[in-house]
């Protein structure tokens, strides 16, 4: 009797044991990532899923709306800061009027780029990190995902030290020092941007890629060397580097890809001149651009309450096809008003409507106009105003009688008219793209003598005060890191 | 068989032959059962009534009933030998171990002869009547004579114990002669029997005593008496007179400490349940649920419909899927001492259901029938036609305006497009409607002393008060088998549970309509059925946002619920038992969700892309708990100890796809017609739990007990670098009524306790795998280059810790005049620490937060009271009384840096659920506009958040809790509670800030009757400022009104939550008409509220949302 009691209670002694060894398993209670997700401790170690990240980084370029303050707003609100667009007196939107009468602030608006901007450079600091201790990566892919990531980075870089002044410089994902950063000196940021595009050049394929960058594409719409060096002379430009823009620009303009479209075919989808390009990513649209800035009879003003100002509509010379080429107009309760129709095809109800347009980030016109810039200040003006007649040239309606054509520019122009009328030839050419009119403005230092006449334009009584050439940070973000400091004026 | 199972017992490889073995046991034991079962049910019945008879006169009356006849010595059955009897439908066995207890006689019964012999003493009794000492054996039963296994039988004053095994019988060796020895089981009143050699049937009477009924408590049992924790039980006789759709909802007003709200009036409603309060300041505050000793999930997955309303973060409610009438009781577990075994998921208490088991006996079938009709017991008292116009026309005017804005956008009530002679009660037309309710429940069970079983079903549907066939409807299963061996070493139970819910309700709530729409609005549908749009003179829809749009609406949500669990158990010595528990749990809902064309306004059905929502959402669980209960007497008192461990998974899944271009609304559920296909959302998530666990009991005489439990956990939910923690709480009890002093002196004090506990428990009812750096694709219904892009899902904290809480709780149960009166108080003291927050970061880190622990700290503190009382006893009248009430507060003890982060919400020292606003001085005279104060204390017109807000009051309850009555006369019975709550909510949420009085508001502009009261010139004295339809104009006065104390008031009340009144049919009319048991009885739910709340409902505390409805059955109880 006793023996078997003894012999039970090792037996039960035993189940206890393996139950405790069981329960203090770490093993037990270790999970593996769920499958609707992917995680880091692997995901830079596969071609097909490192790849996934930086398209995420396009789905989400092309997705946020124009309003939104996602870097493809910028052709929308800093329209709105500049000379080129009007918006409509009674929209109450407080986010469009802010910014249409410079009168941003830190819990207002104006940081709205710095929200979208910065999460974005996280991930590609994420994928730079992840691929440079990764082992698993083909040699190919992940040359050309960390030229994607860094020339990403440097498009990032390029909006935000434009926009804001001195930005923190983040180049890692470790948000504990990242939490504490300050502001870098611009010089610097420019210096970091020169650097990941030339890195990115060496990086990135001279062809365009598919979504696996195995296989050579028609599609324009994965950056490529182009896109860098496209990137890259833009930037000597803004840095006055006249002898790298030229040459920079050079590079591309010589290049058999790229050529001048027609003047209907430039926002086209995968045209010869387009650089890089974002298709859309829902059903139904062709571009956000077509969807901001077209005013259709049905939503009027109230749905698209923007329309060109006066002043762009005044700068176009004689002939010029661009204004009705790329501008229509629609009149409503017998006002008629002037929108930008680069984008030509609205949002349609049908989800499988087709895609013909792509929004154009790069386009070889502005390497034309880079390159007529630097000559010009490099004192090369025949040659400079060649380039600026390539632009004006397909500005023109050749079909039409030789004195309503578009004026070909004079060789013999002195230096500062010529700078004039590069300035006004990228106003013609860029209006309504990608911020190109406001950074312009801050670059060639017009912006106070511009503003200052436009200002009061838009609101009676408004005055422009040199400060608002930059954003203001946001309040949050001045809260939670006491190194930043808000730009002045705010 | 028996010995083989022990040999190989833990030995892993031949695993599956014991498996095996099991299920063949099983087998036996069910077909050994039934068989037995149905023997039972057709055997000759025997009834005698037999005082001081001679036996063998009896055993003649047997032989007549039975048709047995007998064998015996006539030398052994002496002719004056008398006897007593008293049998009904007895079977021939328990006939004759009636008759021949106490004689010293033996049976035996060979087919249709009984023999009967002297009894020999055994070898046994011999040798052990030489001694002084004796062994006592015996057997200790119920009233129905069925052995009470595990009960105790100690000698008074020595300690020794041991425990009744199979049968109930025992035997106590070593005995003096003439000591006294207690018996005593759980739920029956203890018994005090001398010593003897041959004790026979020691009969335990049930327990009357509120005391003594069963507790269940995690991974075991108690009662009140002997409890060192903080438990509230309630019966299936409580919850069988409500009429709700769950069983939570049978829990309001009843059990102190725990505060139940419902959100809305339909069927499945979401349910604000706290325990002892709000513990975590962004986390689940749900408590822990547990079904048969399975964890129950405690919020459903995205899917359910949103107008049911919210528990915590998702719609709807779990429990809405267990049918409350398979529940035998429901054990709320409130303090540390009761809930620290629950380790980490227990920081805001546990709610135990355990389900009906089948009783042992014979056969017998229970149905119940019920049929009612719900409605809306409160109605808002809204302008009507000439009111509303009258309201328009001055706004108007106030605004300048000179013309009423032409065209279908226009001011459709006032510019000629709507009949303004018209005049509708939008409440009684959208909400006024009778929702049917139905429930008809049926179960049998029966059983023998080794097998018991219970099946039931149940059907249950509910209408709804808003036009349109919007029903919902449950069908369920349960069972539930009990099986023991011969020798009762091996047990094993069985229970599952299936029920399917199909809900139609559309996806508005017709109640915000029926709140603001103008009475001058349009009819709502035209004579050919379709709706009305009350087009223009040139053929414009002007009535954009028709409600009945709803019938032309399809929104099915089924839900099904499976719980499945067993235990099976062994006892390997009397003193020791082992057992696991296995659970499952799958509860899965299959939704569909799509408009008709009907739906749209005619001028859009050009551009009409015909769409449906399919998704799928899924929670499993499955649950191993092996456990080792051992108990022995130690010195002078007992111990037990349990030692168990736990392994959990739980997995959830859910998706959503939005199909769209079907051709036509008929093709519109097959998703195989669709076009085009985009994904919603995905959820895929796995959460692994693994626990040990142990608890140590050690009662002393009854008098002295201390309780410790001890747990370590480790989850899935939490940074590698924190995978385990432990939990622990020590409770003890005084039962200072058994001391002398007090029966000495205090005659009247028939029972006292105190009690305290203290322990830790912890909250991880956070999101799974927010320790991990994850990547989650980017739903776009046209990707990138044909590829799916990724993007980080958020910074990662590899340190992510529970929240933990700290519980302290004093009570002390009184019971006075022989516990007729019985008085419970309860202190508590909870602090919860180490809250799981967002760190808010700069977005130049890439994100704006991450998840971190904090050193916040959250203290609920609170006085729980509960008085019963039997006022009234009487041979034909009986009165019974409770009342419960709770004094809760909540305080924000600690938050570092709390004024950068979401936390200016919140004050130090303060409730979390705080409400700050401005405090409105009144109108200004000169223009009608609102004016408040400053934080200066100045006027002011236009107040700035987070400066001038100075008014701050909690929407806490300040104390809540019910008052219950049950009077019963004869047959009859009627039962009462009240239930009531102090507390602050807002007054009128009529108007969306957008919509001030006076304005259009695209029809839905219809106000209070109140609203008259408003400045219309210089001079006047009003409460409401001046009319005014253009937002623009003084839409911030209106803002700031809406932030201000004004909106704000008393909404406490007393509500008549449950009236019960029940007949039971006379006794002979049972007998004429074969029924066991047959009661009539009508109940109601939410009767009668007292309140002086502005809004529609006190408990919702919404007026746009359906209020709780006012629920009347009638029904009938049959059991055979």
């Amino acid at each position: 009797m006793f023996i078997e009691h003894r012999m039970k209670y090792l037996k039960v002694l035993f189940i206890c044991v393996t139950v405790i060894s069981l329960v203090g398993c770490k093993k037990l209670i270790e999970v593996d990532g769920p499958v609707t997700s992917l995680s880091s401790a692997n995901i830079y170690d596969n071609d097909a899923t490192a790849t996934s990240v930086v398209t995420g980084i396009y789905t989400n370029l092309s997705l946020p709306g124009f309003q939104s303050g996602g870097l493809t707003s910028l052709s929308y609100l800093t329209g709105l800061s500049a000379d080129e667009l009007t918006l409509n007196k009674s929209n109450s939107d407080i986010l469009l009027k802010s910014y249409y009468l410079n009168k941003l602030g830190s819990q207002l608006a104006g940081f709205e780029f710095w929200n979208n901007i910065y999460p974005t450079i996280y991930v590609t600091n994420s994928v730079i990190e992840g691929i440079s201790s990764s082992k698993g990566l083909s040699e190919s892919v992940r040359k050309q995902l960390l030229g994607e990531a860094k020339f990403m980075r440097a498009f990032c870089f390029f909006y935000l030290v434009n926009l804001y002044g001195d930005v923190p410089l983040v180049l890692n994902t470790d948000y504990k020092v990242n939490a504490q950063i300050s502001r870098t000196n611009k010089e610097l940021v420019w210096q970091q941007i020169v650097k990941d595009l030339e890195e990115a050049q060496d990086l990135l394929n001279v062809n365009y890629l598919d979504a696996t960058l195995t296989k050579i594409v028609n599609e324009r719409v994965r950056p490529t060397k182009g896109a860098a060096t496209a990137l890259l002379a833009r930037a000597y430009l803004y840095n006055k580097d006249w002898q790298h823009a030229e040459k920079s620009s050079g590079e591309l303009l010589n290049n058999s890809l790229y050529k001048l479209a027609n003047i209907d075919d430039v926002f086209k989808m995968n045209n010869q001149e387009a650089i890089w390009q974002i298709p859309p990513v829902s059903n139904g649209i062709n571009t956000q651009d077509a969807a901001a800035f077209i005013i259709l009879p049905g939503g009027g003003l109230t749905s698209t309450p923007v329309y060109l100002s006066e002043n762009l509509l005044n700068s176009f010379d004689a002939g010029d096809s661009r204004k009705t080429h790329w501008i229509n107009n629609i009149t409503l309760n017998e006002i008629t008003y002037f929108y930008a129709y680069k984008y030509k095809i609205p949002t349609s109800g049908d989800p499988n409507a087709l895609v013909f347009e792509y929004s154009t980030i790069f386009r070889l016109a502005e390497q034309y106009l880079i390159r007529a810039e630097a000559r010009i200040q490099q004192n090369k003006i025949a040659e400079g105003i060649d380039d600026l007649n390539m632009i004006r040239s397909r500005a023109t309606d050749r079909n039409s009688s030789p004195s309503a054509q578009l004026k070909i520019l004079p060789k013999n122009l002195s230096k500062a008219d010529a700078l004039i009328a590069v300035k006004k030839e990228r106003f013609c050419e860029f209006f309504t793209e990608w911020g190109h009119r406001w950074l312009d403005l801050k670059r060639t230092g017009d912006v106070d003598s511009v503003m200052e006449e436009e200002v009061p334009k838009k609101i009676t009584g408004g005055s422009w005060k040199s400060y608002q050439q930059y954003y203001p940070l946001p309040v949050r973000d001045l809260l939670k890191d006491r190194n930043l400091i808000q730009n002045q004026g705010y | 068989m028996y010995k083989f199972y022990t040999r190989k017992f833990g030995i892993p490889r031949l695993l599956y032959h014991k498996i095996l073995l099991i299920m063949r046991l099983t087998t036996v034991i069910l077909i050994a059962s039934l068989l037995q079962v149905s023997a039972a049910g057709f055997a000759q019945k025997i009834t005698l009534s037999q005082r001081n008879t001679s036996l063998e006169a009896v055993l003649k009356e047997i032989r007549k009933q039975s048709g047995y006849d007998y064998y015996y010595d006539s030398k052994i059955i002496s002719e004056d030998q008398k006897v007593n009897v008293f049998v009904k439908d007895a079977t021939i066995d328990q006939t004759l171990k009636e008759l021949f207890t106490g004689l010293p006689l033996v049976y035996e019964i060979e087919g249709k002869m009984i023999s009967i012999k002297k009894k020999e003493p055994s070898f046994l009794e011999n040798v052990v009547n030489t001694f002084v000492d004796i062994n006592v054996s015996g057997r200790v039963v119920d009233a129905d004579g069925r052995g009470l296994p595990g009960a105790s039988v100690s000698v008074k004053g020595k300690g020794k114990e041991v425990s009744t095994g199979a049968n109930g019988s025992f035997y106590l060796k070593g005995v003096d002669e003439d000591a006294v020895l207690v018996i005593s089981f759980i739920g029956y009143v203890p018994k005090e029997v001398t010593a003897v050699k041959e004790l026979g049937d020691v009969v335990l009477e049930l327990s009357n005593s509120k005391l003594d009924e069963v507790q269940v408590i995690a991974y075991g049992t108690t009662t009140q008496r002997l409890s060192t924790g903080n438990v509230t039980t309630i019966k299936a006789d409580v919850i069988e007179k409500q009429p709700v759709n769950n069983p939570l909802l049978a829990l309001q007003g009843r059990v102190p400490g725990l505060f139940i709200e419902q959100a809305t009036g339909f069927a499945g409603t979401g349910i604000k349940v706290r325990i002892q309060g709000q513990n975590s300041i962004i986390n689940g505050n749900d408590p822990l649920y547990v079904i048969d000793g399975i964890p129950f999930t405690s919020q459903l997955l995205q899917g359910t419909n949103p107008i049911v309303g919210y528990t915590e973060n998702n719609p709807g409610n779990p429990l809405n899927f267990i049918n409350p009438a398979d529940i035998e009781s429901i054990d709320v577990l409130k303090d540390a001492d009761a809930t620290s075994i629950y380790g980490s998921r227990a920081a805001n208490g546990a709610i135990l259901i355990t389900t009906k088991k089948g009783k042992s006996g014979d056969i017998t079938i229970n149905a119940n029938l019920q049929d009612g009709w719900g409605r809306v017991a409160r109605k808002l008292d809204l302008m009507d036609a000439h009111q509303y116009l009258e309201m328009r026309k001055e706004a108007l005017t106030n605004d300048g305006a000179t013309e009423y804005a032409p065209g279908p956008y226009g001011d459709n009530d006032l510019n000629g497009n709507w009949d303004n002679t018209r005049s509708t009660d939008w409440q009684k037309e959208l909400i006024g409607g009778v929702a049917k309710y139905t429930d008809l429940q049926a179960s049998i069970s029966g059983g023998s002393n080794n097998v018991s079983f219970l099946a039931g079903a149940g059907y249950h549907k509910e209408g709804n008060v808003m036009p349109g066939k919007f029903t919902d409807t449950k069908g369920s299963i349960h069972f539930s088998i009990n099986g023991s061996s011969l020798n009762q070493k091996f047990k094993i139970q069985l229970s599952g549970s299936y029920l399917q819910d199909k809900n139609l309700l559309p996806n508005e709530d017709l109640t915000s309509v029926a709140m603001t729409l103008a009475p001058v609005a349009p009819k709502l549908l035209n004579e050919n059925g379709n709706l009305n749009w009350q087009p223009d003179n040139d053929g414009n829809t002007t009535f954009f946002s028709n409600p009945m749009g709803i019938i032309f609406e399809k929104n099915l949500n089924k839900t099904s619920n499976l719980i499945g669990n067993s235990t099976l158990s062994y006892q390997v010595i009397p003193e020791l038992d082992i057992r696991s528990s296995f659970g499952y749990t799958n509860l899965q809902s299959n939704t569909l969700s799509n408009y008709g064309s009907g739906f749209y306004w005619p001028e859009s059905l050009p551009y009409l892309i015909r769409a449906t929502t399919f998704g799928n959402s899924n929670v499993s669980s499955w649950l191993v708990e092996p456990q080792l209960n051992f108990h022995h007497p130690i010195w002078k008192g007992n111990l037990e100890v349990l030692i168990g461990g736990t392994i959990q998974r739980e997995g959830r899944n859910a998706s959503s796809i939005n199909a769209s271009g079907f051709a036509t609304d008929q093709v519109m559920e097959d998703i195989m017609s669709a076009t085009s296909l985009l994904s919603n959302y995905s959820v895929n998530s796995t959460y692994r739990y693994n626990a040990l666990f142990g608890r140590i009991n050690y009662n002393l005489f009854d008098k002295y007990i201390v309780n410790v439990t001890a747990r370590r956990d480790g989850s899935s939910r939490f940074g590698k670098e924190n995978l385990f923690h432990n939990f622990g709480a020590i409770g003890v009890a005084w039962i200072f009524s058994e001391e002398k002093f007090v029966k000495d002196r205090f005659g009247f004090i028939s029972f006292g306790k105190i009690r305290g506990s203290y322990g830790t428990t912890g909250n991880d009812k956070i999101l799974d795998y927010q320790f991990l750096s994850l990547y989650n694709p980017i739903g776009v219904s046209k990707p990138y280059q044909g590829a799916i892009g990724y993007q980080p899902a958020g910074l990662t904290n590899p340190y992510l810790q529970w929240e933990e809480s700290k519980k302290i709780q004093f009570g002390l149960d009184l019971g006075f005049f022989k516990d007729r009166l019985l008085l419970n108080v309860n202190y508590s003291q909870n602090r919860s620490s180490n809250q799981l927050l967002n760190l808010g970061l700069p977005i130049v880190t890439g994100f704006y937060g991450i998840a971190a622990n904090f050193e916040a700290k959250v203290e609920n503190s609170g006085w729980e009271f509960t008085l019963s009382s039997t006022n009234l006893v009487d041979k034909d009248f009986k009165w019974i009384s409770s009342i419960n009430l709770t004094i809760p507060k909540n305080r924000l003890l600690a938050y570092p840096d709390y004024k950068e982060s979401p936390a200016s919400l919140y004050v130090i020292g303060q409730s979390l659920n705080i409400q700050r606003k401005f405090h409105l001085t009144g109108l200004e005279p000169t223009t009608g506009l609102y004016q408040f104060s400053d934080h200066n204390g100045n006027l002011t017109s236009s107040p700035v958040y987070d400066l001038d807000n100075s008014v701050t009051f909690t929407t806490d309850p300040r104390f809540y809790g019910g008052l219950q009555n049950t009077l019963t006369y004869k047959n009859f019975q009627l039962d009462l509670l009240f239930q009531f709550t102090k507390q602050i909510a807002q007054n009128n949420s009529l108007g969306a800030s957008s919509s001030p009085p006076g304005a259009y508001n695209s029809g839905f502009g219809n106000q209070l009757v109140l609203i008259l009261n408003r400045w219309q010139k210089p001079g006047d004295i009003a409460t409401i400022q001046k009319y005014n339809a253009d937002y623009n104009l003084y839409g911030s006065y209106y803002n700031a009104y809406f932030n201000s104390d004004a909106n704000w008031g008393d909404a406490s009340y007393i509500r008549l939550k449950n009236l019960s009144f029940s007949w039971q049919i006379p006794q002979k009319w049972k007998s004429a008409t074969h029924l066991r048991n047959c009661k009539l009885y009508a109940q109601g739910q939410n009767l009668l509220t007292i309140t002086n709340y502005l809004g529609l409902d006190p408990e919702s505390k919404n007026s746009l949302r359906l209020p709780p409805l006012r629920v009347i059955t009638i029904g009938v109880q049959i059991g055979l």
